[in-house]
């Protein structure tokens, strides 16, 4: 006898949901037979706060888009306000927002661990994780002052230079992070439970993937090697030596992969700015934020984030402030067209996990 | 790259002679078109240019031209360039083609432009709410809506919480300096 179908509530408060968002789920039996996603719950409307907003104080909104990942949406929004005002910034302020940007990446894989694993009932993968996690934060402390939204990437350069000393402690951290990868290697990677609940589900179809507008690692985990780091290089991405991880499967464990071995990659550039820091100022300093007007025009800025790409929109009518500064988020695509076709013909249990390979962040996506 | 830009340029010039180009020193070229012509030109791109990608879809508010702007940025992984499609429509009946069956994920913007600023998007099938909920007024992204009429009819000042009070006259008040005359202009 066919069994009725039923509506299932996952969200906006559930342990497994990447955030504040809401899927309703009609589900026959365990498989999900149609998914959409229901987002309104985290609204904040940065977007219109920044259009009142001068082009620095709009600067300090921009970091909450995303929490686990604030710092590539203020290197974004700074380096389009850099873009449409002409402004350079100087080298060694390149290579201290690419340390910050690599550092930031590889604790927001550090957090994804933990979702990730958490998602599948593996708790002890976060536990250890976001205990790593801490390391870096400490850093960013040390750094920045603030340990979650920094703040630190502005217009014009960065708004601090490192302490005296801090380049060893970074190097020992990474030294520390590097020798404990093997470890969630064989916590996360030769278990079991992890590699059955992750190889062959959710698979996103190479062609399909395109179409669909997936980035980052998801498109990557297609076997699909696209990043903009190297396809429209920013910063000094373009003068370092790194690899783009790729796998083919288009599964919860390619991308997962694709995840694991970014984080070797960016142990291998933080490794690289720190030797080739170049000396000099860290700050191209802007005029006072009251009277600093842009002229009139409009810049696109993006970057690869954990997550995928991100990309910041601004216009200026000439004024002191943003007449727009429209983010775009990977969460985007991937939390609501991409999420709703994918858990068709899932099982109701993968819901979290499939959200957390595809990085689904609902503050991106509301803004 | 240059070169790819001038074919690029040429070949939307045949097939759409109204096209306007503007080259920018980077990987960036711009076009305006109307309206109408604006998914043609998206699809072609597309489908013979190789600009697959679709980046962003933005709109902005140009209030004292009665214009919304809509652009569209797209990317193409073999020529590396983006380019960004402008189009301007009328702000007293804003309505434009939709394009979610060139790129799927355009239905998320579509429903957002729809939204915060009113757009209508001819043949948009999607839920009817995506961010505000039971919303009957001015969509909120217009630069004409009033965001301090709308959270002063909308919230309330909790009955004897003195800090609801304006924080300058709070600080002169405590401190006996005066207001500064820049910041007096701000003041409630």
């Amino acid at each position: 006898m066919r069994e009725k179908a039923t509506t299932l509530y996952i969200g906006p408060q559930h342990p497994g949901i990447t955030g504040n968002m809401m899927i309703r789920l009609k589900v026959e039996g365990d498989t999900i037979v149609k998914a959409i996603t229901e987002v309104g719950y985290l609204h904040r409307s940065f977007e219109k706060l920044a259009e009142r907003r001068n082009w620095l104080q709009a600067f300090t909104l921009m970091c909450r888009f995303c929490v686990p990942e604030p710092d590539p949406v203020e290197e974004t929004y700074s380096r389009a306000v850099e873009l449409l005002e002409g402004r350079s910034v100087p080298d060694r302020a390149k290579f201290l927002r690419v340390l910050v940007l690599e550092l930031a990446r590889i604790s927001s894989q550090l957090l994804w661990y933990g979702g990730q694993g958490a998602s599948l009932g593996l708790y002890t993968i976060g536990q250890w994780s976001v205990g790593d996690r801490n390391y870096i934060l400490d850093l960013f402390e040390e750094l920045t002052g603030a340990r979650v939204y920094h703040m630190y990437i502005w217009p014009g350069g960065v708004r601090r230079d490192m302490p005296e000393g801090f380049e060893k402690r970074v190097l020992k951290t990474m030294d520390y992070l590097e020798g404990r990868l093997d470890e969630y290697e064989a916590l996360m990677f030769d278990n079991a439970i992890f590699k059955k609940r992750t190889q062959g589900i959710a698979i996103i179809d190479k062609e399909k993937a395109i179409e669909w507008g997936v980035v980052g690692p998801p498109l990557r985990g297609c076997g699909i090697k696209s990043d903009i780091r190297i396809d429209d290089p920013y910063e000094v991405y373009e003068h370092l030596d790194f690899e783009i991880p790729v796998y083919e499967g288009g599964d919860i464990w390619a991308r997962a992969l694709v995840r694991r071995d970014e984080i070797r990659q960016s142990i291998r550039i933080v490794r690289q700015v720190i030797k080739e820091m170049p000396g000099g100022s860290y700050y191209n300093k802007v005029p006072n934020p009251q009277k600093w007007t842009i002229q009139k025009g409009d810049a696109y800025a993006r970057t690869e984030a954990v997550r995928g790409e991100i990309g910041f929109y601004v216009v200026s009518d000439g004024s002191n402030h943003p007449r727009r500064a429209h983010m775009r988020g990977a969460a985007y695509v991937h939390g609501i067209t991409l999420l709703e076709d994918i858990l068709k013909g899932a099982n109701v249990a993968d819901v979290s996990s499939i959200m957390n390979s595809l990085g689904t962040c609902p503050p991106e996506i509301e803004r | 790259m240059k070169e790819n830009k001038v074919k690029l340029a040429k070949y939307l010039k045949e097939h759409f002679p109204a096209i306007i180009e503007k080259d920018y020193n980077y990987n960036r070229i711009d076009f305006s078109i109307n309206r109408e012509l604006v998914p043609s030109v998206l699809r072609l791109l597309k489908e013979e240019s190789g600009y697959i990608h679709l980046s962003h879809i933005s709109c902005v508010d140009w209030l004292e031209e009665e214009e919304f702007e809509l652009v569209f940025i797209i990317w193409s992984p073999v020529d590396k360039i983006k380019i960004l499609i402008h189009t301007r429509i009328d702000r007293n009946n804003p309505v434009m083609d939709n394009i979610d069956k060139i790129w799927r994920q355009a239905n998320t913007y579509e429903r957002e432009i729809k939204e915060m600023y009113g757009i209508e998007f001819t043949g948009l099938e999607a839920a009817d709410e995506f961010l505000l909920e039971d919303w009957n007024g001015m969509p909120p992204m217009r630069r004409d809506f009033d965001t301090a009429a709308y959270a002063s009819n909308k919230y309330y000042n909790r009955p004897g919480r003195e800090d609801a009070m304006d924080v300058r006259e709070e600080i002169a008040r405590h401190s006996g300096e005066e207001i500064p005359d820049f910041a007096k202009k701000y003041s409630r």
